[in-house]
């Protein structure tokens, strides 16, 4: 591509001086709730509740951290929530890629069987009651693995690989078998080198869905403490200081200035459980922003 | 040479999963408590607790806490509800048949009795002296309707001796006191007299710190909506029922959606709305917008129970503000009419802490309520601990000093130090068992005297009174079946149905008939009144609640 | 592309002459082993957890109450199906949902695929990847936090739309946008687009980073510009992509969600803000009827599945990428 920069024309320049424009508005406007967040957890809860908090802090204070990170379990909590983001990511990325592999090859006989058999599942659901039965006759109740296991195939991200590879040539593919390579061999060593941008993309589909959720911590692990995740343990404290008449005795409320309010403490849990992903961002992104480098991907 | 980089990282991610994973398993299993022992050596008998409410995450160990659990040799791990209806988590507790030893299945409670996982205590409670004094004569209003026994133990609304309320955090309509003191303290009973002094202070004070001053508020966000509705029963004297108004003469269960006293008090609201008196954005304001606009110190006045803005009258105070907080009002449509605005606490019949059927140590279990509510327990539950949360004289009067009431009023402390979170234990209100203090810290005369500013002290000076209570008129004797809105709305009934449907058209015609123009307003009344009874089943909602009503009547009446 | 159609397929035409389908399939297996392997494991799991419990839509057809024995239930056969269509308000709500699914659909589209597009443009990386990392940061925000901040931006007194568009003598009144009905779709879609719009470049921008550079560099010895470029080379190469995204989404054009609705709405707007979604929490898990919300979970699917394989049906007509 670097060939053709300097033949830059009129209409390209005036292009990306626009784009150039355009995308800086794009950045004001998706950067400011953040920033209104991260500003809003640095200040006064009391003080937030009158409004008008937009950049800045009017009356900076660290309350609202103290309160997100007075919490004992935290630690135990944010390590489980790596943890299962680490081994669900890894594991759930593998077997996801190796069947989106398989049902990429026309060949397989029952491609269509089992990739309809998969696609529609994502449009139903038992419900919350069967699910739960489930989960406690295969076991998984208070188990890690309950973090793991039920999530091990994503459809969606599976069609979102599949699609991609098809997209591959289909002439490496093709000699590999001629050298006398199996399918196996042919998926860790040709398939998921190639794949790397989608794989990233996926990765971090699923590194978001785990490390966000609370929902499953809190049906299938209540019977263990020790494997609550981080974001149970924030959503408990968020739902504990949005409810009213707490249980927390403090005396004459009214008179009470450190307060913590919903809608500061909810801030500096949004800044403190985004703050991992946001940073984890730019690793993964490089993958699918810079693109491949060598030639030859797509037909 | 890119297929030994992604082999290498595979392996490493591999790697780092399988130490992770191994790392894991090493510390999940144990690491319970199990052995503990209190400090006089007795074994520290272990509870689990659920609460189907949202509530506050209990710190694990605080000081008072520790010395409850020295006293009872019990430790108790609380769970709260999370991001999800009562309903919901308790059929799925129920689904996988196991239960933690101690429940309050709040609005799931009758599921947890179907289900048959509650133990029936009525066969325990002669040995324990403090939970068969402590239920008295509600006993009989425990009673499951169609077994006949009881499965739970109410945590609310249990007075000793009397009531030492000196705030009211229910319903009223709140005025600012800045706007009594500008009238001159005037007395004010009637929604005219009401919206008279609003138009008059707002005439007066277009502006409060540079911006406009805004006369009346309805919040009607969500669940918080209530207040727009609910004002009629009010209006036409009753007390809060929530789901209805009940006729004393006849027992039978109206709603109050279509009593005249309804039409004449949102014709008023319709009246004042135009008037510029009521905030334009008032029925699409979120929460937060509310709060907000009170906490700037210009909304003169607004319907709604007082909890709702504590938030905001905090931050009003700690603005210094203390002229811009709010004084309850009772409001009726004449001066006949008694405001009922306050009401004696009341018994939950619904529901309250269970013991399940998964519990292994139910004499254990009950022996804990019962020594939860020994006098002395009591006292720590609330007050904290002698000498160092509060000193006694030697009349038996508890008090605080300044650093004893500073504490209290910082959250961390609290949190670390005496923060119970044992509220949802049954416990008294009231007085303590020897009549000499509150319960409550702050209900105690002398606290409460100390909480007071100078703006306080001042407007109730001006009307004779000693605590913002007084302002209403004091509660009357609850009735038998007080309150209706406890009946249990069981799923696809027709009245339960048509209550959701009410609340559909509620929602959606009060702004309508509020915001339509006055001369459209009897048109639109009319419309409202004929979309309520076609989309609801009024009758089978009104015939259900009068069945609770004289069915109460009969077993407590 | 051409090539994939040489690829044997599951047609018996294909079973060369003295061989029985039995054999010829058999032995289609053997060779084919190590794909069997790598994907029976998967097709137990998804039997187990995707199918197992899909006995809870019995629930349907009973008054579900928990705590009783599955078949103890109440059975009531099609009570709570007919309950949802003869109610007005359900076939309201599916007007709704179907309204801001398909509003947020578009929008989501054009807009990530817009800014996906322009992004691929930006020829400073750094700058590209600065603008892509911000651009997905709402995604991290609740719905509770964005719809306060689009009420506030929104509001009469304060808010910036109603002030830029006084100074601009655009209205003379500010506008209550949350009081009209007519108003709440729109906001709910422009909402959407802004917290999801980064998000949704990731995937685009993934298909994106496989182009083969000697396709531009053809297109450009050819004298295509930008624009051309973008049309001929980029879009071609991600529409596959586009397809089965559009093929999925549209099997979720009845899961419009509840929160933001539920969040922004009021009950000046509730004939137009109320989703399927909202009616069975009220409905249904509110009052503890977990059989309507099961029938309209079911209803739901069915209609989903119906979508998809319509939509999957056309692009297979059109000789586009298909889903199945």
């Amino acid at each position: 591509m670097k060939r053709f920069r300097r033949r830059r024309s009129l209409g390209d320049s005036i292009f990306s001086i626009m784009n150039g424009i355009f995308m800086l508005l794009v950045m004001v406007v998706t950067l400011y709730p953040f920033l209104n967040t991260i500003a809003v957890s640095f200040n006064n809860g009391l003080d937030t509740i009158r409004g008008g908090i937009y950049l800045w802090p009017r009356e900076w204070t660290l309350q609202n951290y103290v309160s997100v990170f007075q919490n004992p379990n935290l630690t135990q909590a944010a390590f489980v929530s790596v943890a299962r983001t680490v081994v669900g990511t890894v594991v759930q990325l593998f077997c996801t890629a190796m069947l989106a592999y398989v049902l990429s090859r026309k060949e397989y006989m029952f491609n269509k069987l089992v990739t309809t058999l998969f696609v529609v599942t994502m449009y139903f659901s038992g419900g919350l009651i069967p699910g739960y039965m489930l989960i406690k006759q295969v076991g998984l109740l208070n188990s890690f693995w309950v973090y793991i296991i039920p999530g091990l195939i994503g459809v969606f991200n599976m069609i979102v690989i599949r699609t991609y590879i098809q997209g591959l040539s289909e002439g490496l593919i093709e000699s590999a078998k001629m050298d006398g390579a199996g399918d196996f061999r042919i998926f860790m060593r040709i398939v998921l080198p190639l794949s790397k941008p989608v794989l990233a993309t996926v990765a971090l589909f699923i590194a978001v869905g785990q490390w966000n959720s609370w929902f499953d911590s809190m049906l299938y692990t209540a019977g263990n403490r020790n494997l609550t995740t981080l974001q149970y343990e924030l959503m408990k404290l968020l739902s504990s200081a949005t409810s009213q008449g707490g249980t927390v005795n403090v005396d004459s409320y009214k008179n009470v200035t450190n307060m913590v309010t919903p809608v500061s403490i909810r801030a500096a849990i949004t800044v403190v459980t985004a703050m991992p992903i946001v940073l984890l961002y730019p690793f993964l992104q490089k993958y699918f922003v810079t693109g491949l480098t060598i030639g030859g991907v797509k037909e | 040479m890119m297929k030994k980089d992604v082999r290498k990282r595979i392996k490493y991610s591999a790697l780092l999963a399988l130490i992770l994973v191994i790392a894991l398993a090493g510390c999940t299993p144990g690491s319970s408590s199990k052995g503990e022992t209190t400090a006089d050596g007795r074994e520290l008998k272990q509870f689990s607790a659920f609460f189907a409410v949202p509530g506050k995450i209990a710190p694990d160990d605080n000081r008072v806490l520790k010395a409850i659990e020295e006293k009872t040799g019990v430790r108790v791990t609380m769970d709260w509800l999370t991001g999800q209806t009562a309903k919901e988590r308790i059929g799925v507790l129920i689904a996988g048949g196991e239960y933690p030893d101690f429940i309050d299945g709040s609005d799931g409670t009758q599921q947890l009795v179907a289900a048959g996982a509650l133990v029936p205590l009525e066969d325990y409670i002669d040995k324990y002296p403090n939970i068969k004094n402590y239920l008295g004569e509600d006993w009989k209003k425990m009673k499951n309707t169609t077994d006949g026994h009881i499965y739970f133990i109410p945590q609310f609304g249990n007075i000793q001796e009397k009531s030492m309320k000196v705030t009211h955090d229910g319903e009223a309509f709140w005025i600012q006191k800045a706007v009594l003191e500008w009238d001159n303290y005037p007395t004010i009973k009637t929604l005219d007299q009401y919206f008279d002094l609003i138009e008059r202070y707002k005439a007066a004070h277009p502006t409060v710190d540079g911006q406009p001053t805004i006369g009346f508020e309805i919040i009607s966000y969500d669940w918080r909506y209530f207040a727009l509705e609910n004002p009629p029963l009010f209006m036409a004297g009753y007390p809060n029922e929530g789901a209805a108004i009940v006729d004393k003469e006849t027992l039978t269960a109206k709603n109050y959606n279509t009593i005249p006293e309804a039409k004449a008090y949102f014709k008023k609201i319709n009246e004042a709305y135009h008037q510029g008196l009521v905030d334009n954005e008032t029925f699409t304001a979120n929460y937060d917008q509310y709060i907000s606009k009170i906490s700037t110190g210009r909304v003169l006045g607004m319907v709604d129970q007082g909890w709702q803005f504590l938030d905001a009258e905090a931050s009003l105070v700690k603005q210094k503000l203390y002229d811009k907080t709010y004084v309850p009002l009772s409001i009726t449509l004449s001066e006949d009419v008694k405001g009922r605005y306050q009401n004696n606490p009341i018994l939950n019949v619904n529901g309250g802490l269970a013991i399940t059927k998964s519990c292994e140590d139910i004499e254990g279990a009950l022996q804990y309520i019962n020594d939860l509510l020994d006098p002395e327990i009591e006292v720590l539950r609330t007050w904290g601990q002698e000498g160092v949360d509060y000193q006694v004289d030697d009349k038996g009067v508890f008090s605080r000093n300044e650093e004893q009431r500073a504490n209290s009023k910082d959250p961390d402390w609290v949190l670390a130090n005496t923060g119970s979170p044992l509220v949802y234990f049954p416990h008294h209100e009231g007085m303590t068992a020897d009549g000499k203090n509150a319960l409550d810290p702050k209900e105690q005369p002398e606290e409460y005297l100390a909480t007071l500013n100078d703006i306080d002290k001042k407007v109730l000076k001006a009307y004779g009174y000693t605590k913002f209570t007084d302002f209403l008129e004091p509660a009357e004797e609850n009735e038998p079946w007080f309150p209706i809105y406890t009946y249990n709305f069981e799923p696809n009934k027709p009245e339960t149905i048509a209550r959701q449907k009410m609340d559909d058209v509620k929602r959606k015609w009060l702004p309508k008939v509020i915001m339509t123009s006055p001369a459209e307003f009897d048109k639109a009344w009319e419309e409202y009144q004929a979309t309520l009874k076609e989309s609801a089943d009024i009758k089978a909602y009104e015939d259900a609640l009068t069945e609770e009503v004289r069915r109460r009547m009969e077993l407590w009446g | 592309m051409a090539k994939k159609e040489l690829q044997p397929s599951l047609k018996t035409s294909h079973i060369p002459a003295g061989t029985s389908w039995i054999g010829y399939n058999l032995s289609r297996m053997k060779s084919q082993r190590q794909l069997m392997w790598m994907s029976f494991p998967f097709i137990a799991f998804i039997a187990i957890f995707a199918y197992g419990p899909l006995w809870g839509w019995l629930m349907a057809f009973q008054n579900y109450r928990p705590g009783i024995g599955f078949m103890e239930q109440d059975w009531v056969g099609v009570d709570h199906f007919r309950t949802l269509f003869t109610d007005p308000t359900f076939l309201r709500v599916i007007r709704n949902t179907l309204a801001m699914s398909l509003i947020s659909l578009f929008l989501g589209f054009v807009g990530s695929i817009g800014l996906a597009l322009l992004l691929n443009e930006l020829r400073m990386i750094l700058f590209k990847r600065v603008v892509q990392t911000v651009s997905y940061l709402p995604h991290f925000l609740s719905w509770i936090i964005v719809t306060g901040i689009v009420a506030n931006v929104l509001s009469t007194e304060t808010g910036i739309v109603n002030v830029l568009l006084t100074k601009l003598g655009l209205i003379d009144a500010p506008i209550n946008f949350f009081a009209e009905p007519k108003y709440f779709w729109g906001i709910v879609g422009l909402s959407s687009m802004w917290k999801e719009i980064g998000w949704g470049t990731i995937i685009y921008l993934a298909a994106m980073a496989s182009i083969n550079p000697s396709l531009y560099e053809a297109a450009s010895i050819d004298g295509a510009g930008r624009f051309r470029k973008m049309f001929n080379v980029t879009l071609p190469s991600i529409k596959p992509t586009i397809i089965i995204l559009l093929i999925i989404n549209v099997g979720n054009v009845l899961n419009a969600g509840f929160e933001i609705q539920y969040l922004l709405g009021n009950g000046l707007v509730q004939d137009v803000s109320e989703t399927i979604d909202i009616f069975v929490l009220k409905y249904g898990i509110n009052l503890g009827n977990y059989s309507l919300a099961t029938a309209a979970g079911i209803f739901k699917s069915v209609v989903s599945l119906v979508l998809i394989f319509i939509a999957n049906g056309i692009a297979k007509s059109l000789g586009e990428e298909r889903l199945i």
